[in-house]
């Protein structure tokens, strides 16, 4: 079926591996920008609990809110990578597609 | 049907262009992941990179002649840079061949990569060009814009190091809004990431280390370049055998006007005045790589003994 679909289909091979090029840095920008911004949201967070975490009695319950909250952030930033891999993989098998059509192309 | 081919045709100026700019800001990044965007040096013609054999040179130049120009052209752009507004065709180039029966050449390269690199490439490449060319050569004449001057500069203190055969018949080389003391752009953001890596807060930290992903290339400009971990402009000599013009342009018509004074050509400052400098008042540091006025100054250099 994606054969028939890339019937009369053709591209430079030297625009398909700048397509695959803005694929890969796209995908390792987003991928090192979630990194990024999830420590930065880490040591964000840990300000205001580590005030009041001085408060003695609420110490104890700060610190439990904490570890929920950076666990909830953590998945977040999680999902979003693994969302990102995802994606890149979809795309990346599509332009291994049109690489093998272009190449079968190329040669007949 | 026509329309459909000038819409992909257009489409693919404009991927080259973004690769062009995404290599000036992040090259050396995308050379080391082997990322398919990363340009790999090369003598473009009609887009294409031009194979350096004997037939492929005989087939894109039908009539050669001794004489060659190449032009380099600077940070985030490609040959493109080169083409006359209204008549993207016409190049200093072009307009050389046709004038003085220069063959050009135009490079298209990675401006993220280090300059000392990309000068120890253009070495090279300037060496198989004129092993395959189909004539000798007896007259080079070399025009770089921006980066690119320091590229050549680079090229001839590589090539001259090694003795290698190309270097003895540069003529000229002529540097088109060309930062030799350093770029004062660069150093600001030097500055900047500098200052923002320093504030003990993490956004601030954040902002700082995205700023300091910018390419070598960039990096470089700051002092005007280096080889080998060494000052470019102190420490590398000017290439003896050849003249050197010097072509730079200013944001405003009257050069002594504030703004010319402080931002230069809006990129880099112009050179203190000499005998082979020429100040182009009004013309910026772009259209220094295609302006009527320059390309006479650069016949006339070029007619001259």
């Amino acid at each position: 079926m994606v054969r028939e679909r890339l019937k009369g289909f053709f591209m430079e091979p030297k625009t398909l591996r700048q397509i695959r090029g803005a694929k890969d840095l796209a995908e390792e920008t987003v991928d090192a920008a979630a990194l990024a911004i999830n420590e930065v949201q880490r040591a964000m967070t840990r300000l205001p609990y580590g005030l009041l975490s001085r408060i003695t009695p609420i110490s104890a319950p700060v610190r439990a809110v904490e570890q929920a909250h950076l666990k909830i952030a953590d998945s977040v930033y999680f999902s979003i990578r693994v969302g990102n891999r995802l994606v890149g993989n979809v795309a990346g098998f599509v332009l291994d597609q049109l690489d093998a059509h272009v190449q079968r192309k190329g040669r007949s | 049907m026509a329309n459909k081919k000038n819409n992909y045709a257009s489409l693919l100026a404009w991927g080259d262009t973004a690769a062009s700019f995404l290599n000036g800001c992040f090259g050396d990044y995308l050379s080391d992941r082997d990322n398919g965007l990363a340009i790999d040096m090369a003598f473009y013609r009609n887009n294409l990179p031009l194979k350096l054999t004997p037939v492929a040179l005989k087939a894109a130049c039908p009539s050669p002649t001794g004489k060659l120009c190449v032009l380099v052209h600077g940070l985030c752009c490609h040959e493109g840079v080169w083409g006359f507004p209204g008549d993207p065709s016409r190049t200093y180039g072009s307009a050389l061949q046709r004038d003085l029966g220069y063959t050009p050449f135009l490079l298209r390269y990675n401006t993220g990569l280090p300059i000392a690199y990309n000068g120890q490439v253009l070495d090279t490449l300037l060496e198989r060009l004129l092993a395959a060319y189909p004539v000798p050569v007896d007259d080079l004449v070399l025009i770089g814009h921006s980066m690119g001057g320091l590229v050549l500069r680079a090229a001839c203190h590589y090539g001259a190091r090694r003795e290698a055969g190309w270097v003895s018949r540069v003529s000229r080389v002529f540097y088109l809004g060309t930062p030799h003391e350093g770029a004062a752009l660069e150093r600001m953001g030097h500055l900047v990431t500098r200052m923002l890596q320093a504030v003990p807060h993490p956004v601030a930290a954040l902002v700082g280390d995205i700023a300091n992903q910018r390419s070598q290339g960039i990096k470089d400009l700051r002092h005007g370049a280096v080889v080998d971990g060494v000052d470019f402009s102190d420490s590398v000599p000017w290439l003896a055998s050849a003249k050197h013009y010097l072509i730079a342009g200013t944001v405003t018509d009257d050069p002594e006007h504030l703004a010319s004074q402080l931002f230069g050509d809006g990129l880099v400052q112009p050179p203190q005045a000499g005998e082979h400098v020429k100040l182009f008042p009004g013309v910026a540091h772009m259209q220094l790589a295609h302006d009527e006025a320059v390309y006479v100054q650069i016949k006339q250099w070029c007619a001259s003994a």
